[in-house]
């Protein structure tokens, strides 16, 4: 009896391990996407320098934000993208060779190109805003000059670098 | 007895010793019969495990030079993947992963991950994971019923300095081999 009832438990046997390889391995896969925006880069040109002109020795000299002689840098980004303006160079001292003449800056920015309704801020300070519409963005630049009495006659130059970020 | 144990299992009792040896060949006949059947479901359902990707990685807004990264944590920008397979079965998951997003005009964007970048949750809690290593294989195991399982993935996206403005994309996929 016992003997006769020993196939179908093989049979079984069969059955079970006959399954196991056909589960085992299965598989699935599903796909998803990485997505990014990447923003137009940023451009920052010193378009017309600062410019304090003839000054003479114990005499200040100021340019206004508003002035002919007053500098300025235009901004190209990504439309209506805020930005931060701070500058990496901003000399406290114009040279001539071995020779300074102590300088003080002003500036104030606007999304047009017009210096007469530009934010105005401390540049040691930096400043925040938005790009216009188009992702502009001017930046004006004056100052004053102050000559010692026995300031040495010549041209006297600096450099202000103005860095804008994202 | 051992051998009835085993007809019981199959729901077949022989009952009588006299019909034992004609009952005994007819289990192994059925099982034969049985075994292509199951197999045609198994194959047929193809649902031992399911996988679906249900959220991509999303970086957002990034600009030229500066990285960006997305935690696997993020429960807004991580990547994710709904795991249905048995409750306590062995699941390998592999991805294959891009190294770059591809952009307007074919321009491409560097895409990285990182060893702890992929989780994995038995609850698909973004809260509660199992970090691990998204650029080699893992071993994860089905939690109890329900059983319904969730891979998080996050990343890396560094832009050039120069990198072309416009939207990128990148497909990444998600193998699970199951083990029951």
């Amino acid at each position: 009896m016992k003997h006769g009832l020993m196939q179908p438990s093989l049979a079984l046997v069969a059955l079970v391990v006959g399954l196991a390889p056909l589960a085992a391995g299965q598989s699935n896969s599903g796909s998803i996407t990485a997505t990014a925006v990447v923003q137009q880069p940023i451009s920052v040109t010193g378009a017309v320098n600062l410019s304090f002109g003839n000054v003479f020795p114990g005499v200040p000299a100021t340019v206004a934000l508003t002035d002919a002689g007053a500098g300025r840098f235009d901004v190209a980004g990504q439309a209506n993208a805020p930005v931060t303006m701070s500058f990496t160079a901003l000399p406290g001292n114009l040279t001539f060779g071995a020779n300074n003449m102590p300088v003080v800056f002003t500036a104030g920015f606007n999304t047009t190109n017009a210096a007469a309704g530009a934010t105005p801020f401390t540049p040691g300070s930096g400043a925040a805003t938005s790009l216009s519409g188009t992702g502009a963005l001017f930046v004006f630049m004056g100052g004053t000059v102050t000559p010692a009495v026995n300031q040495a006659a010549g041209t006297y130059n600096g450099t202000i670098t103005l860095q804008v970020t994202y | 007895m051992v051998s009835r144990s085993g007809l019981a299992l199959a729901g077949v009792d022989s009952g009588h010793c006299r019909r034992a040896h004609w009952w005994g060949g007819v289990p192994a006949l059925l099982a034969v019969a049985v075994l292509p059947a199951l197999a045609v479901s198994l194959h047929g359902q193809g649902q031992p495990v399911r996988v679906n990707g249900v959220r991509s990685v999303s970086f957002g807004t990034v600009f030229p030079g500066i990285s960006k990264s997305v935690p696997r944590t993020d429960a807004l920008n991580s990547g994710r993947f709904d795991i249905r397979a048995a409750a306590g079965s062995q699941l390998q998951l592999s991805f294959a992963l891009p190294a770059a997003m591809t952009g307007p005009g074919g321009a491409t964007m560097p895409l990285s991950f990182g060893g702890g970048d992929a989780g994995f949750s038995a609850t698909q809690s973004v809260t509660s994971q199992v970090g691990f290593d998204p650029r080699v294989p893992f071993v994860a195991t089905m939690g109890s019923p329900p059983a319904r399982a969730a891979v998080f993935l996050g990343g890396t996206v560094t832009p050039l300095a120069a990198q072309p403005a416009g939207s990128y994309t990148g497909t990444i996929t998600l193998t699970v081999v199951y083990f029951p």
